[in-house]
């Protein structure tokens, strides 16, 4: 089983987009040989286009690239919620216009979501959206996404880049 | 690989910025991080300190309350005029009041540190 499959992986930008789809299943991809459907970034919002009642359209940049990203704002009125209870459409539907109105430019995010391919270009499919008031938050993203590819690497490779990466964050291995 | 229509800022601490760095292009989308010094609400021009070296940042297609003696953060692409004189025309910009500076720099370098050792291993 994958571990990792189902978790939102702290991702830095350079390396979401070297993410490779999977030749077999749409919603997967492999970084470093590791099946991966769900990501984490956290930038700031750099571009922001708003179709009411569709999608909300943005992009992060974390400093080591961008990130598309779509939040869905249509599950009134979109099928694939039609079976589901409407009281809870209602809510996901509620969170997600929250969630927009929060995304505004220069504002640093924490967005979550599954990841997709549009037409070749990765994306994020967003999930939810948190606000980072501190802005210590960017840098302990980095910090924590640096650490985390260190520590895959040291599972799957015994490599010289491995322990360099390791030598660089001082994470044992 | 996947691009995004918008470049991403480059991190890049003020005194980097020298006319013989390679940040130092004209356009270079850049993120630039000083204290407000001084501001001019006519012109909307703000400069930023950070050590020793300032920048000129043009904030005029931004919706920030800009307080002198705080600290921001911008990005956008880099002017440069014929007399090397160079401005952020800034695209965003934010207050980081709390940012602590000195784990900042740290963690600027290990970034990078730690993306070169990803292009070398990927190269070699």
């Amino acid at each position: 089983m994958d571990a990792l499959y189902n978790t939102h992986v702290k991702l830095l930008a350079f390396d979401f987009l070297k993410l490779t789809p999977s030749p077999t299943e749409p919603s997967s991809f492999f970084r470093r040989g590791k099946r991966l459907s769900r990501a984490e970034t956290v930038g700031i919002v750099v571009t922001r286009d708003l179709k009411p009642g569709k999608f909300v359209k943005f992009t992060i940049d974390d400093g080591s690239g961008c990130i598309s990203c779509v939040l869905w704002l249509n599950q009134l009125n979109s099928s694939y919620f039609s079976r589901r209870n409407p009281s809870d459409v209602r809510l996901i539907a509620q969170a997600a216009t929250d969630f927009a109105s929060d995304l505004q430019l220069g504002v640093l995010a924490r967005v979550r979501g599954r990841i997709t391919d549009y037409r070749g270009a990765l994306q994020i499919s967003v999930s939810d959206v948190v606000v980072e008031r501190d802005p210590n938050m960017q840098i302990l993203h980095w910090l924590d996404c640096m650490r985390s590819l260190v520590m895959l690497l040291a599972r799957i490779l015994d490599s010289d880049c491995s322990a360099s990466c390791a030598r660089i964050c001082g994470v044992e291995r | 690989m996947a691009t995004s229509a918008v470049s991403f800022g480059a991190l890049v601490t003020l005194e980097e910025l020298v006319p013989s760095s390679s940040q130092f292009t004209q356009g270079a989308s850049l993120r630039v991080t000083g204290k407000l010094q001084e501001y001019d609400i006519e012109t909307a021009i703000a400069s930023i300190v950070e050590g020793n070296a300032s920048l000129k940042i043009d904030t005029q297609h931004l919706k920030v309350n800009l307080r002198i003696g705080s600290l921001y953060q911008f990005i956008g692409e880099l002017l440069i005029d014929p007399s090397n004189q160079a401005i952020l025309r800034a695209r965003v910009g934010r207050n980081v009041d709390g940012m602590d500076l000195n784990l900042y720099h740290q963690s600027l370098q290990l970034l990078r540190d730690f993306q070169a050792e990803q292009m070398n291993s990927t190269t070699s």
